[in-house]
């Protein structure tokens, strides 16, 4: 039976088969042989893609269960709203804008504290701010949105 | 000698004093914070206590818990590490005060050396040179303004009380100097609870390069050559060697250098340990800098290269004991260097990477060691500095220490955290690194020179297998381990891919 897997968006087809290559030696970590070179693979699983490091290289791989028909490769916000989310559990300790502001690519929104270091979360394009979702002193979780724009 | 000593730290330097004590026979005492409880350094310590809360101030920072634990345990002498309460002169005045040895140089000189600006006024009379700049805190703006324009941009604003970069900008123009003072100030008090800042010339394309120094309480001083610590990323070390590639090739430098550092030490009567950091050109010129007055994270090149064991050398003079050889004993053997490896993201802007380390395999072999404060299953916290390890070479030559190095990144495996690992792959293979021209800036400039990283086809089928693989067997990680904020991931890739 074949697996469609999508590697960083290009697709590549296996034969369950080929899985006999992989040994889990360790919790996430794969040591494959293929063509007879040794590759240890580390595996974060995620939905819909998993994060993995071949060494140091790092590949999001999606695989598709073919028993289901959902595809579902990620959204990208190119235009419209735009969530901006701590990308690491932190403190809110500075908050450089408010609701209604325009701003600018580039522009610094809040800056987040994780391990003694400052992180300035910045605008990716032009915007404007509709909604900010801290408050200063907040401890937030990675991925949490802190600012919404449009 | 000591019986007992109490570690004021966390993470792999109270693990490395651990092991010190145990290599002398001496009992050690862990303290440790509510985060902290199940960490590397208290499973290996003899005893454990207590401090209090997550937050350094509650834990760590917190002198009178600390005394205290050091009083119930029977603990007869403190080492600070480094950081936290490590140059903190009221620290090391309240040990004494409370009957307890602070290994490490005395109040008085912690004191004379902790300031800055007292520092630089005690290097310009012992005759060495220093970078041109404030000798007060830069508290007034219009005084700023008229320092900075007389010292000509760039300028570099330092905190009074500071290390390791907290509270460091540099600054190009007039425009941005008020807020960097702003952010400089509130990054200084946060992290030093002391937000005075002062302003000083940059010099342009140097190398840091800083000399390890010892001294008895005999007046015996001398120093352990120099240690070169150009590669910074925010004024971060991040690679460290001895012997440094600039003095390799001028060999006098490091007597000279090093007789500059001992008239510090002799002006400030300094014992124990220290570290006096210099800036230098390519010219021959160097510049006093500031005195590290403890143990630092880079210790360990040192240590593989002169044969000592320098935290061991620390608890011998802080017990009363001479100096155990001369200067002309010293021999420097070999080339060793050192990454410091840490949980943050370098395909994500090196944002800081907290988690749970799902597996880790260190490496080992000939010539490597590894000064580590983690293991599989643990969680790394967010509320200290994200270093996980110190990965060290030792090899006859520069060259091989560098392949050295790259066979252990071969071997050294983490999951769960994202880590600096592949980044020093990088670094190591850079041409300009191999050839050993170093200065400050070079990690910025090697940065914004980044290629995408190798990828071949073998590669991608082992990723796509892998992952297969990992997603037919279910899953080994937890739910709560899973990717973070996709967005950055796809930013990341979507660098990768342009």
């Amino acid at each position: 039976m074949k697996l469609q897997v999508l590697v960083d968006g290009r697709a590549i087809e296996i034969d369950r088969a080929q899985l006999e290559a992989a040994a889990q030696v360790e919790p996430g970590v794969f040591s494959l042989l293929v063509n007879g070179h040794s590759f240890e693979v580390r595996v974060l699983p995620g939905k819909p893609e998993a994060r993995v490091e071949v060494r140091g290289t790092r590949f999001a791989v999606e695989v598709r269960d073919p028993r289901s028909t959902s595809s579902t490769s990620s959204a990208r916000a190119g235009t419209g709203r735009q969530n901006v989310t701590a990308p690491m559990p932190g403190k809110v300790i500075r908050i450089l804008v408010q609701k209604g502001d325009a701003v600018s690519a580039g522009q610094g929104l809040v800056v987040v504290e994780a391990m003694k270091m400052q992180n300035e979360m910045k605008a990716a394009r032009d915007g404007r701010v509709i909604e900010v979702r801290v408050q200063d002193g907040d401890t937030v979780s990675a991925g949490q949105t802190l600012v919404v724009l449009e | 000698m000591f019986r007992k000593v109490l570690i004021a730290n966390r993470g792999e330097i109270a693990v490395r004093i651990v092991r010190a004590l145990r290599d002398m026979d001496i009992a050690s005492v862990a303290v440790f914070s509510d985060v902290d409880r199940g960490a590397l350094h208290v499973r290996l310590a003899d005893e454990a206590e207590r401090l209090g809360a997550p937050p350094s101030a509650e834990s760590y920072l917190n002198i009178e818990r600390i005394l205290d634990a050091a009083k119930k345990h029977g603990a007869d002498a403190i080492h600070p590490g480094y950081g936290f309460l490590s140059e903190n002169a009221e620290f090391a005045a309240a040990c004494e005060g409370a009957g307890l040895t602070f290994i490490g140089p005395s109040p008085d000189s912690i004191r004379r050396l902790g300031s800055k600006t007292a520092a630089r006024t005690l290097a310009k009379r012992a005759n060495v040179p220093v970078v041109p700049g404030s000798e007060e805190p830069a508290t007034r703006l219009d005084h700023a303004r008229a320092l900075a324009k007389q010292l000509g941009y760039p300028v570099l604003l330092k905190a009074a009380a500071g290390g390791g970069g907290k509270g460091m900008r540099r600054v190009d123009a007039e425009a941005e100097l008020e807020s960097a003072i702003r952010d400089a100030s509130s990054e200084a008090e946060r992290a030093f609870h002391n937000g005075e800042v002062y302003i000083e010339k940059l010099v342009e394309l140097p190398r840091h390069i800083e000399i390890q120094i010892a001294g008895d309480r005999y007046g015996n001083l001398l120093h352990l050559g120099e240690r070169e610590c150009s590669l910074q990323r925010r004024h971060q070390k991040i690679v460290e060697e001895c012997p440094s590639p600039w003095i390799a090739l001028n060999p006098e430098m490091r007597a000279e250098m090093g007789e500059a550092a001992l008239r510090i030490a002799r002006a400030a009567s300094y014992s124990n340990l220290g570290t006096v950091e210099f800036l230098a050109d390519q010219y021959g010129n160097f510049y006093f800098l500031e005195v590290n007055t403890r143990l630092q994270v880079e210790h360990p090149v040192t240590e593989l290269v002169t044969g000592l064991d320098l935290v061991q050398l620390q608890l011998r003079i802080a017990a009363g004991e001479q100096l155990p050889f001369a200067q002309s004993d010293v021999r420097w053997n070999g080339w060793a260097m050192e990454c410091r490896v840490c949980a943050e993201d370098p395909e994500n802007q090196f944002f800081p990477s907290p988690g749970r380390i799902a597996q880790l395999r260190e490496p080992a072999g000939s010539g490597i060691r590894v000064d580590s404060g983690v293991y599989p299953g643990w969680t790394v916290p967010l509320e200290y500095d994200p270093l996980l390890a110190k990965l060290v070479a030792w090899a006859p030559d520069r060259t091989q220490v560098i392949q050295r190095l790259l066979r252990a990144l071969a071997e050294y495996s983490v999951v769960g955290v994202q880590t600096n690992l592949a980044f020093f792959a990088e670094i190591l293979n850079d041409a300009e690194f191999r050839a050993g021209r170093l200065y400050t800036a070079f990690l910025a400039d090697l940065i914004a020179r980044r290629k995408p990283r190798e990828r071949s086809p073998e590669m991608e089928l082992a990723a796509a297998l892998g992952a297969a693989a990992a997603s037919s067997n279910g899953s080994p990680v937890r739910a709560e381990e899973k990717q973070d904020g996709s967005r950055w991931v796809l930013d990341g890739r979507g660098r990768l891919l342009r």
